[in-house]
C-alpha cells in the first residue's frame, strides 16, 4: 500500500517535470513563431518578457495540471454507488506555506522584471528624438513632421534614432499601435499623449487602431517604413508641401 | 387595451386580495408598455424638435416609463402601498405571495419564496445566455473569412457591445442568482431571505433591465464596444440611451440583491451556524455581494453622467466642454474589474463545495480559502487602471497598478491549491459536476496565466486591444465561470427538480464545449499574438487560418450548449429520480425534502460542527 | 433515459437550435444587403483599364436608399456602396459632386493622395489640392491591414457652388455636378473600404462624424478587387 502510494507520487513528479518541459518548449517557440517581427528596442523587450513570463508560468501551470491528472488517475473512485469517506485531511501548513511562498517569489520576480522593463521603456535615452505628430480621425492616421511641411498617410522613420510620437485625435478615442514596435497609446481628442521608441530594423511595419472607433474601425490602419537616415531625409524632401 | 390600462392603475391601490393577486409577467409587460407610451408621449411634447421621434430625452423618458410600469404591473409596490394605507399583510397574504399552492403560475409572478426566485434566476440566466450566444454565433460567422460577407461592419459593430454586456449580465447572475437564492438560505438554516419582497424585486428589476438591454438591438444596436468609451458613445444613436438606462436599472437590482444576501447571512443563520461553520459557498456569496455593493454604483454613476451628457447638455465626457472621456473610463473600470470577481467568486466557491462532496473530504484549508476570496475581493478594488495602461491617463501610476494587479496571482493561486488539495487523496466521484470542475481547472490556468502577461505594462503595450485580451477573458468567462456554473447546475439540479441532470448528455455537452473552447479561444490567442485588434468586422489575410479555427470551435460550443439545454429540459421532465440527498452531502440543503417545502424547515436545525466531515454514516445516510 | 434516447435528445437539440440559428442568420444576411454591385467597365481599347462613375449627393432624394429618400431623406450619401473592380487594373474613376462643403478638420484631406500621377482633374483642370475651405466631400480609399503595401487613395471632391438646380434625380433637384476624374491601380484580390473624410454627418458634439458617416451605405462603401 505504502509503496504504491509512493510510486503514484513519483509518477506525479514525473508528469510535472514533463509538462514543465513541454511548457518551456512552447514558451520558446510560440512567441517567436507568432508575434510580429520585432523592429524596435521595445519590441525586443516585449518578446523577451513574453518568453520569460511563459517559462516562469510553465512549472506553476504544470504543477496544477499534474495534480489534476494525478487525482484523475489515482484518486478516482471506480466502484459503484457512493464513494467511501476519504482521509479527512483539513490542512497542511507545510504545503500551504510553501505554496504561498513559491507563488509570492514568482510574483515578486515577475514584478521586479516588469518594473525594470517599464523603467527601461520610459527612460528617454536620447536628448534629440525625432518628433512625429500623429493625428487619428475616423478612420485614417496622418503623420506630420514638425519643422517640415510634410504630412503623410504613411509613416517613415529613420533607423536607430529615438522617435517621440505626440498623439492626438480629431474626434473620438483611437488606439495608436505600432504593431512591430511593441508600443501603443490612445489618441484622445483635445489631449496629446506621447510614446517613445527606437526603431532598430529596416523594413515595413504595421500601424493599426486598437481602440474601437466606429463604423470603419476595422480598416483604420497605415503602413510604415523604417529606412536609413539618408533615405529618410530624401523622402522628407521629396514630399509635396501640403496646406 | 382600455381595460388593461384600468387594471394597471387599479393595482396601485390594492384592496387586499382582488386584482393585486392576479398580477403576473403579462400584466407587468402591459403596464410597462402603457407607461412607456406615456413617457414617449410626454417626451415628444416636452422636447419635440421637429423631426426626431427618438431624441435622447424622449428615449430616456420612454424607458423610465417602461421600468415604472413594469414595477407597478408586476406588483412590486403593492405591499408598501398597503402599509401606507394602514393595512399590513396578514399571514395568509404572505403565504399567498410566497406562492403557496399556486403551481407553476408562481414562477411568473412577484413571488417571494426564495426557491421560486432561484428558479426564476435559472430561467433568466438561460435566456440571457441564449441571446448572447446567438450574437456570438453571428459575430463568429462574420469572422469566418476576411472581408464583410455575412453582415456589414455596421451590423457587426451593433452586435459586439450587446453580446458583451448581455453575457456579462448572464454570468453575474449565473451562480449567485440561482444558488445564492435557492440553496443559500437553506444552507444557513433560514426559512427565507431576510427581505423576501426585495428578493422578488431584484429579480424582476433584472428582467426589466435585461429587456431594455436586448431592446437596444431594435434601435440600431450599440456600435461602440461594451466599454462604451465616452467619446465614441457620444456619437451613438438611441441604442446608447437604452444601454445607459439598462445599466441604471440593473444597478438597482444588484444593490437590492446584495443588501438582501448580506443581511440574510448576518441575521438569519440558525443556532450554532457560527462563521467558521458556514458552508464555503455562503462565504463566496456574501463576499460577492459585498463586492457588488461596492462596484456597481460606479457603473450607475458612469451611465447616469452619460444620460446627463446626452439629455441635459452637461459635458462630463465631452472634451470640448471641459469634460474628459478618462472620467468615464475610470468609473467604468472601477466597476469593471471588481465585476470580474463578482462573476468569478461564486463559481469558485460553488466548486469548493462540489469538490469536497465529490472527493468525500473536507474543503482543504477552509480558512485560507475564505481569506483568499476576501483578499481577492479587496485587491480587485485597487487594480482598475490596468485597463488603462495605454490610455495615456496617468502613466506614472502604471507601476503601482502593475504591482497591485500582479499580487492577484497569490490569492488566485490559493484557489488552485484548495481545489486540487481537496481532491488530492480523495475518493473522487466522477459525476457530472466533477467533470465540469476538471474542465474549470484546466481553463482557469490558461486564463490566469495569460492575465499575468496583460498585467505587465510593457507586454500590455503590445497585447492591449488585441484578440489576445479577448481570448484571455473568454477563457475566464466561458472556460472557467461558465464551466463552474454548469457544475453548480449539475450539482444542485436534483435539489430543484428531484431528478439527476442526464449524465450522458451532460458529458457529451462537456466534451463539445471543452474542445470548442480550446479551438475558439486557443486560436484566438494566436490571432492576437499575430496582431489582430479586437472588435474588427474584417481582418487581414494574415489572420485567416486562426479565425477559421475560432469559428469552427464556436459552432462546437454552440452545439454543446444546445445539448445541455436539451438535457436540462428532458431531465427536468423525466430524468432519473434522485431522492433528497443524491450526493450524500452534509450541508443543510440536502437534509430537507426535495423539493424543499415552503419555509424549508419544520423545526430549525441546530448546528454542532461544520458540514465537511465525511464518515461511514454519510455514505449510508 | 437509455443511451439511444439520449442521443436522440442531443440530435434534436442541435438540429432544432442550429436550424433556428441558421434560419435567423439567413434572414439577417439577406436583410443587410449591399447595394447592387457597380461593375467597373473594362475598356475595349486599353487592356487592364476600366472606368466607373460614382456621385455624392447632399441628400438621399435621388433614390439610392428608396423612394423619397428612404428612412433618412436628409442624409448625405454616395450613390453606391458596392463597387467591383478587376485585379491589377488601372481604374479610371469619375465622381460627380452635387453637394456644397466647407472646411475639412484635417487639411491633409484638401490634397490629392495616392492617385496615378498624384493628381486629379476637376472639371477638366488638373489639380493636386483644393483651396482651403472649398472641399465638399472626399473619396478616401484604404485597404485591409496586413496585406503588405496597402492601397491608399484620397481625393477631395470640391465644393459645388452651383446656384441653379437643373438636374432632377428621383425627387431631388441638384446643381450641375463638379466632375472629378482620377485613376489608381489595383493590386491583387482584396476588399477595400472607402468613405468620406469631410465631417458631413450630423452629430451631437458637432464634429460631424455621426449619422450618415456612421451608417454603412451613406458616406462609405466597399471596393472589391476580384
Ligand atoms: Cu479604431
Ligand atoms: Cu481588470
Ligand atoms: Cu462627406
Amino acid at each position: 500500500m505504502e509503496t504504491s502510494a509512493k510510486k503514484s507520487l513519483r509518477s506525479f513528479y514525473w508528469t510535472w517535470v514533463i509538462l514543465t518541459a513541454v511548457g518551456v518548449g512552447l514558451s520558446l517557440w510560440l512567441p517567436r513563431r507568432y508575434m510580429p517581427a520585432a523592429m524596435s528596442n521595445d519590441a525586443h523587450l516585449t518578446m523577451t518578457t513574453m518568453i520569460l513570463f511563459s517559462i516562469c508560468a510553465a512549472p506553476v501551470a504544470s504543477g496544477v495540471y499534474a495534480g489534476a491528472l494525478h487525482v484523475l488517475r489515482h484518486h478516482r473512485y471506480r466502484g459503484d454507488g457512493v464513494p467511501p469517506p476519504a482521509p479527512q485531511i483539513r490542512e497542511s501548513t507545510k504545503l500551504l506555506t510553501s505554496w504561498i511562498t513559491a507563488s509570492a517569489i514568482l510574483t515578486v520576480f515577475v514584478l521586479v522584471w516588469g518594473l525594470g522593463a517599464l523603467a527601461a521603456e520610459n527612460g528617454s535615452s536620447s536628448s534629440n528624438p525625432l518628433v512625429v505628430n500623429v493625428t487619428g480621425q475616423q478612420w485614417v492616421w496622418t503623420f506630420s513632421y514638425p519643422g517640415t511641411h510634410v504630412v503623410s498617410d504613411e509613416l517613415y522613420l529613420p533607423e536607430n534614432r529615438e522617435v517621440e510620437f505626440r498623439v492626438t485625435s480629431l474626434d473620438v478615442t483611437h488606439g495608436f499601435w505600432l504593431v512591430n514596435m511593441g508600443v501603443q497609446v490612445d489618441a484622445n481628442p483635445d489631449v496629446i499623449t506621447t510614446i517613445h521608441t527606437t526603431p532598430d530594423k529596416l523594413g515595413v511595419f504595421e500601424v493599426r487602431c486598437e481602440q474601437f472607433c466606429g463604423l470603419n474601425h476595422a480598416f483604420m490602419d497605415a503602413v510604415g517604413y523604417v529606412v536609413t537616415p539618408q533615405k529618410f531625409s530624401s523622402w522628407l524632401s521629396a514630399q509635396p508641401a501640403r496646406a | 387595451m382600455t381595460t388593461t390600462l384600468e387594471h394597471a392603475t387599479t393595482m396601485a391601490q390594492p384592496k387586499g386580495g382582488g386584482l393585486a393577486r392576479h398580477q403576473n409577467f403579462a400584466t407587468a409587460i402591459v403596464a410597462g408598455v402603457v407607461l412607456a407610451w406615456v413617457g414617449w408621449f410626454l417626451g415628444r411634447h416636452l422636447f419635440w424638435n421637429g423631426s426626431d421621434n427618438w431624441s435622447d430625452q424622449v428615449t430616456i423618458l420612454t424607458l423610465l416609463g417602461w421600468m415604472l410600469g413594469f414595477w407597478i404591473g408586476i406588483g412590486a409596490f403593492n405591499a408598501p402601498f398597503q402599509w401606507l394605507l394602514g393595512r399590513d399583510n396578514t399571514r395568509a397574504d404572505n403565504l399567498y405571495y410566497a406562492g403557496d399552492k399556486q403551481g407553476r403560475m408562481r414562477y411568473w409572478k412577484f413571488t417571494t419564496d426564495h426557491k421560486v426566485v432561484g428558479v426564476q434566476y435559472i430561467i433568466v440566466t438561460m435566456g440571457l445566455l441564449a441571446v448572447g450566444g446567438i450574437l456570438a454565433m453571428a459575430i463568429r460567422t462574420e469572422l469566418i473569412t476576411p472581408g464583410t460577407h455575412f453582415v456589414n461592419q455596421q451590423v457587426y459593430n451593433s452586435f459586439i457591445a450587446i453580446h458583451g454586456m448581455v453575457m456579462i449580465l448572464a454570468l453575474i447572475v449565473a451562480v449567485a442568482g440561482p444558488w445564492g437564492n435557492f440553496v443559500m438560505p437553506i444552507m444557513i438554516g433560514a426559512r427565507d431571505m431576510a427581505f423576501p419582497r426585495l428578493n422578488a424585486l431584484s429579480l424582476w428589476t433584472l428582467v426589466s433591465a435585461a429587456t431594455v438591454l436586448v431592446g437596444t438591438l431594435a434601435v440600431g444596436g450599440l456600435p461602440v464596444g461594451w466599454v462604451v468609451l465616452g467619446t465614441i458613445a457620444n456619437q451613438a444613436g438611441p441604442g446608447m440611451d437604452f444601454f445607459a438606462v439598462a445599466i441604471v436599472i440593473f444597478t438597482v437590482s444588484t444593490t437590492v440583491a446584495s443588501v438582501n444576501l448580506i443581511t440574510t447571512v448576518i441575521t438569519m443563520r440558525t443556532r450554532g451556524m457560527t462563521l467558521d461553520r458556514l458552508p464555503i459557498f455562503v462565504w463566496g456569496t456574501i463576499i460577492t455581494a459585498a463586492l457588488a455593493l461596492y462596484a456597481f454604483p460606479f457603473f450607475f454613476v458612469a451611465e447616469a453622467n452619460q444620460i446627463f451628457d446626452r439629455t441635459a447638455s452637461t459635458s462630463f465626457y465631452v472634451a470640448a466642454g471641459g469634460g474628459t472621456s478618462w472620467l468615464q473610463a475610470n468609473l467604468f473600470w472601477l466597476m469593471g474589474h471588481p465585476e470580474v470577481y463578482v462573476i468569478l467568486i461564486p463559481a469558485v466557491a460553488a466548486l469548493f463545495e462540489i469538490s469536497s462532496t465529490m472527493a468525500r473530504k473536507p474543503v482543504f484549508s477552509y480558512r485560507t480559502a475564505v481569506g483568499a476570496m476576501v483578499v481577492l475581493a479587496g485587491l480587485s478594488a485597487v487594480v482598475w487602471a490596468h485597463h488603462m495602461f495605454t490610455a495615456g491617463w496617468a502613466p506614472s501610476l502604471s507601476g503601482p497598478f502593475m504591482v497591485t494587479t500582479e499580487l492577484i496571482s497569490i490569492p488566485t493561486g490559493i484557489f488552485f491549491l484548495v481545489l486540487v488539495g481537496t481532491l488530492w487523496r480523495g475518493n473522487v466521484w466522477m459525476k457530472l459536476p466533477t467533470v465540469w470542475m476538471f474542465g474549470f481547472i484546466f481553463n482557469f490556468i490558461v486564463g490566469g496565466v495569460t492575465g499575468i502577461y496583460l498585467s505587465d505594462v510593457p507586454l500590455d503595450e503590445q497585447l492591449h486591444g488585441t484578440m489576445f485580451v479577448t481570448a484571455h477573458f473568454h477563457y475566464i468567462f466561458v472556460g472557467s465561470v461558465l464551466f463552474g456554473a454548469i457544475a453548480a447546475l449539475a450539482y444542485w439540479f436534483p435539489k430543484v427538480s428531484g431528478r439527476y441532470l442526464n449524465e450522458f448528455l451532460g458529458r457529451l455537452s462537456f466534451w463539445l464545449v471543452f474542445s470548442g473552447v480550446q479551438l475558439t479561444f486557443g486560436a484566438m490567442f494566436l490571432s492576437g499574438l499575430k496582431g489582430m485588434p479586437r472588435r474588427d468586422a474584417s481582418y487581414s489575410f494574415a489572420f485567416e487560418h486562426t479565425n477559421f479555427i475560432s469559428t469552427i470551435g464556436a459552432y462546437m460550443i454552440m452545439s454543446g450548449m444546445l445539448v445541455l439545454l436539451g438535457a436540462v429540459i428532458t431531465s427536468w421532465r423525466s430524468g432519473e429520480p434522485s431522492g433528497p440527498n443524491p450526493w450524500r452531502a452534509n450541508t443543510l440543503e440536502w437534509q430537507v425534502p426535495t423539493p424543499p417545502p415552503l419555509e424549508n424547515f419544520d423545526v430549525l436545525p441546530v448546528i454542532t460542527e461544520d458540514p465537511y466531515h465525511f464518515d461511514e454514516t454519510t455514505v449510508n445516510a | 433515459m437509455d443511451r439511444s434516447k439520449s442521443l436522440g435528445v442531443a440530435l434534436v437539440s442541435v438540429l432544432l437550435g442550429g436550424g433556428a440559428l441558421a434560419l435567423g442568420g439567413f434572414v439577417l444576411a439577406s436583410n443587410t444587403p449591399h447595394q447592387k454591385a457597380l461593375q467597373c467597365i473594362e475598356s475595349s481599347t486599353h487592356s487592364h483599364t476600366c472606368s466607373v462613375t460614382l456621385s455624392t449627393f447632399p441628400d438621399s432624394l435621388e433614390g439610392v436608399h428608396g423612394a423619397n429618400g428612404g428612412p433618412h431623406p436628409d442624409w448625405v450619401t454616395y450613390s453606391n456602396d458596392n463597387v467591383v473592380v478587376p485585379a491589377n487594373t488601372t481604374v479610371n474613376m469619375t465622381i460627380d459632386q452635387y453637394d456644397t462643403g466647407g472646411n475639412v478638420n484635417n487639411p491633409f484631406f484638401d490634397s490629392v493622395v495616392g492617385t496615378n500621377g498624384g493628381t486629379a482633374a476637376v472639371n477638366g483642370k488638373v489639380v493636386t489640392h483644393v483651396a482651403l475651405g472649398d472641399t465638399g466631400h472626399t473619396f478616401t480609399l484604404r485597404g485591409i491591414p496586413g496585406n503588405g503595401k496597402t492601397l491608399f487613395v484620397s481625393v477631395p471632391l470640391p465644393y459645388n457652388f452651383g446656384t441653379k438646380f437643373p438636374v432632377r434625380l428621383g425627387t431631388g433637384t441638384y446643381p450641375k455636378p463638379v466632375v472629378v476624374k482620377f485613376s489608381f491601380t489595383t493590386g491583387g484580390p482584396a476588399v477595400y473600404e472607402f468613405n468620406c473624410e469631410f465631417p458631413c454627418g450630423g452629430s451631437r458634439e458637432g464634429n460631424g462624424f455621426g449619422e450618415a458617416m456612421q451608417a454603412f451605405g451613406y458616406m462609405s462603401g466597399t471596393i472589391t478587387v476580384k
